[in-house]
């Protein structure tokens, strides 16, 4: 958290995930250049460097489209809450693969000639008019170029100082990146290679990151909750709420609220993290605070105040409880202020 | 995730989702029938042949 400074935030349960994925990413690069070269067809074999070439692209293009899938996909279902926890190690990983990739791109294409290689990317085609001929490898390169700015600025050191709404904003970018990697592969890919699975990979990556990012914003847009005659939104009823976790009900007005249940108590705080603004809501009660879904910030129920040393704090609501339906007040108190959380089976 | 980065959120998508499928569909329809390389010269083409 806010603590003290450290270069890689490290968990034993990271260290595992990191594993994993560098096992995955060895196991995708050595099984796609073994396939590719069993079934190319006789006399069109290629040089082992356009194979890496091709590995590293396709797999930047494959994890950068699941890394896109994966917040709106543990929103839905708390499988996929591990890779959200991991996101960030994910996303500089992708950025180091299609960096293996565009310098293999330069070295091969661009590296020979007495031009500097920079320069022949921009000059070497300029057939910018033209959509099978277009210059694509200019459209990869301003999309590595939004990852290194977001790889470089993915520390909390960089969130800290550009405070969580610069940096949330700067992070966005990662789907201009996105639109501009489609570009690349459609003006360039999809005009050589032969096989219909380019094709298909390509519209099966867009179409999912494009319905998984809408479907989810727009659920989250609609679902406002209208509030109660004395100014009180019901939450739900105490039986429905299950133990150390969430549900989360949005004002007409300001931000959404997470009204937690920790055994026979009722507590509200904002939704909003302080950390990157991730969804309290959607995460559980870990050692008695609440503890954010995207990178394990916690808060004490009590009073939304992280635990010492940490101080960040989220504002808090007063709840109440009659016959057995959880209410929540939609005005919120000022961050840290104590409110004494609402009592089961208490009378109110 | 603030309720203003949510909205903003969404309209991004709601201009970059098209503008993405619209590039598919234009390189698809516009692909070459026989795949060839145009970065290559033409010079250099004639001469392997």
């Amino acid at each position: 958290m806010s603590h003290d400074y450290k270069a890689v935030q490290w968990t034993p349960f990271k260290k595992r995930f990191d594993l994993w994925m560098l096992a995955g990413i060895i196991l995708y690069l050595i099984g796609f250049i073994v396939v590719g070269e069993v079934t190319q067809p006789p006399g069109e074999s290629i040089h082992p460097v356009q194979a890496v070439m091709r590995a590293t692209g396709t797999l930047a293009f494959l994890l950068l489209t699941f890394i896109l899938c994966i917040g709106p996909l543990a929103r839905m279902t708390d499988r996929f809450k591990p890779f959200l926890y991991n996101r960030r190690h994910l996303g500089v990983t992708t950025f180091l693969i299609g960096l293996i990739h565009a310098a293999l791109v330069m070295m091969w294409y661009h590296g020979f000639s007495e031009t500097n290689p920079f320069v022949s990317l921009f000059i070497s085609n300029p057939r910018y008019e033209s959509l099978s001929g277009f210059p694509f490898e200019v459209l990869g390169f301003g999309a590595l170029l939004i990852m290194f700015l977001m790889a470089a600025t993915s520390h909390d050191f960089w969130n800290a100082n550009l405070g969580p709404g610069v940096w949330k904003a700067l992070h966005m970018g990662v789907y201009v990146a996105y639109a501009l990697l489609i570009a690349h592969v459609a003006l360039g890919a999809i005009q050589f290679e032969k096989s219909p699975a380019y094709v298909g990979l390509l519209v099966a990556g867009a179409t999912s990151v494009f319905a998984l990012h809408v479907g989810t914003g727009m659920m989250t847009l609609r679902g406002r909750d209208r509030p109660e005659t004395d100014g009180w939104l019901k939450v739900a009823n105490v039986t429905d709420m299950e133990d150390a976790r969430a549900k989360i009900v949005r004002p007409a007005k300001g931000e959404a609220i997470a009204i937690f249940r920790d055994g026979d108590k009722v507590s509200a705080v904002s939704n909003v993290c302080r950390h990157q603004g991730g969804p309290l809501g959607e995460g559980r009660i870990v050692d008695g605070c609440i503890t954010c879904p995207w990178h394990g910030f916690q808060y004490r129920m009590e009073d939304g105040q992280s635990p010492p040393p940490f101080t960040e704090k989220i504002a808090t609501y007063a709840t109440r409880i009659i016959d057995g339906v959880v209410y929540v007040n939609p005005e919120p108190n000022v961050p840290g202020t104590p409110q004494t959380p609402s009592q089961i089976g208490a009378t109110s | 995730m603030k309720r203003a980065h949510r909205k903003s959120h969404l309209l991004l998508w709601l201009v970059l989702g098209p503008v993405m499928f619209a590039t598919i569909i234009l390189a698809v329809l516009n692909r070459p029938a026989a795949p060839v390389n145009d970065a290559l010269p033409d010079a250099l083409i004639e001469e392997a042949n």
